[in-house]
């Protein structure tokens, strides 16, 4: 399986990331950031799956969410920045 | 043991509250500190006692309820977020030393104090709309008197001060709990409140609602976030929370606000106010009792002063200690209160009641001050 993880500004708000996604049907899940994306320092993510991060982001912009970056993780493992237009 | 000073902690509490705080006790980390599943227990916990309180007092988002230690702590912060040395501030003539205290910590701040007679809300709206002129920065307002029980016209300074555009930081210590406390109605640039009274938490535990103003921390340190970074974040709630947070309380005030959630706080305003009258009605009949009441309207809620003619409060306290009745005499550390209200040469004996109270304790209470009286030479009914 192929997920994006979405970088947020703080546990909390990660925990609303998470909560307006699962509200709206999307599995989401709440995880600390691996160091290599974390950027400044220590962050959480929210998992979701390939399929679903459109769809999350559609979500996200309605309740005025905004990720902080996305990262996509790739089948070697490593991670991908994912560009927002 | 008849409990009646809630206004100062609330005894008995719902039972989840005590069963929450020992199960996070064995189960749960730190939020925020790891990504185990006893961190993540603990991280759900605390989000659900935001998401809770986000919703009992109508905050936007859940990011925007702080934990504190107590409302002291969350006045605090507040205060020195908004004050600066030189500024002038209003409070209301009923304010506790948790805000008095830390604005005369604030080098040369002046402090003007609207001052009206108790219970009389019109008087106090007045006094506001006079006392806000062009220099005043920032108003402080207690919802209600912690001596007296007297429910301020809140919804009346918060208008005033939207008006003219001065900040309002309300003190919820009595009110949180049993009266609507409505953060986007108020536009309050903060809301304090423990969580250890009306929200039957345990001890340790404060809630700082935060409106949209800049807030200052009052401590620096870890925040499981942005760890890189030599300043605090400037997000919130990690901007205010510096340090590992007292889960086992935070668990047990999730269980308090569920229960006022689920009780409704109308019924518990209800059920305290008539408590407060019964006892006033029945000390009030009583000779040389002098009883502080509001009267039939609702600028009440469920705390009663009282003293008696002849009686030091304190032993009069101790008394009612000694036949099983807790109540609390003094000051209540709100000098000003006292002050406005006359009462700072006797104090006062101040009984207050929670949503576990019922009529016979009060009944009791007024029997046992009639016996301590009479047997102080004063004539009983």
């Amino acid at each position: 399986m192929v997920y994006y993880l979405i970088v947020c500004r703080s546990l909390t708000y990660a925990q609303r990331t998470a909560a307006a996604l699962e509200r709206s049907g999307i599995t989401a899940h709440i995880l600390r950031s691996p160091k290599v994306i974390s950027g400044e320092g220590c962050s959480h993510s929210v998992k979701v799956s390939e399929r679903y991060l459109s769809e999350s982001l559609v979500v996200l912009s309605r309740v005025n969410l905004t990720p902080k970056r996305v990262y996509i993780i790739s089948s070697d493992g490593s991670y991908k920045e994912v560009r927002l237009l | 043991m008849i409990y009646l000073d809630s206004a100062a902690t609330t005894l008995q509490k719902p039972p989840a509250v005590a069963r929450a705080v020992s199960a996070a006790m064995g189960s749960m980390a730190s939020p925020g500190r790891g990504g185990h599943r006893p961190a993540m227990l603990a991280a759900k916990t605390a989000f659900a006692c935001r998401e809770t309180a986000a919703r009992l007092f109508h905050v936007s988002d859940p990011e925007r309820v702080v934990f504190t230690f107590n409302a002291t702590h969350a006045l605090n912060i507040a205060i020195k977020s908004l004050v600066r040395p030189g500024d002038t501030v209003l409070i209301s003539g009923f304010e506790h030393n948790a805000v008095t205290r830390p604005l005369a910590a604030l080098e040369g701040v002046t402090v003007k104090v609207a001052a009206a007679p108790l219970f009389d809300p019109e008087a106090m709206v007045a006094s506001f709309r006079e006392q806000m002129t062009p220099e005043v920065s920032c108003v402080i307002c207690t919802h209600v008197s912690n001596v007296f029980g007297y429910v301020l016209p809140i919804a009346h300074i918060a208008a005033l001060c939207r008006e003219r555009k001065v900040p309002l930081i309300l003190d919820a210590s009595q009110s949180a709990g049993c009266l609507p406390v409505h953060m986007e109605e108020l536009g309050a640039a903060f809301i304090a409140m423990p969580g250890h009274k009306g929200l039957y938490g345990p001890q340790g535990t404060g809630l700082l609602l935060c409106g949209d103003c800049e807030s200052v921390p009052l401590l620096e340190g870890g925040t499981g976030s942005l760890s890189q970074s030599p300043s605090m974040p400037e997000f919130l709630p990690d901007r205010l929370e510096a340090g590992t947070h007292n889960i086992p309380g935070i668990a047990g005030l999730l269980e308090g606000l569920r229960f006022v959630e689920r009780t409704g706080t109308e019924t518990i305003f209800r059920h305290e106010l008539g408590l407060c009258r019964r006892a006033a009605q029945q000390l009030a009949a009583l000779p040389g009792v002098r009883v502080f009441a509001g009267g039939a309207g609702e600028s009440q809620g469920g705390v009663l002063s009282f003293v008696v003619e002849g009686m030091d409060c304190e032993e009069l306290g101790a008394a009612l200690g000694e036949r099983g009745i807790a109540v609390r005499s003094g000051l209540h550390c709100a000098p000003l209160a006292h002050r406005t209200a006359a009462t700072l040469e006797s104090g006062t004996v101040r009984a207050s009641f929670s949503a576990f109270n019922t009529p016979r304790e009060a009944d009791a209470l007024a029997r046992a001050v009639r016996g301590i009286s009479s047997g102080k030479g004063l004539r009983s009914n």
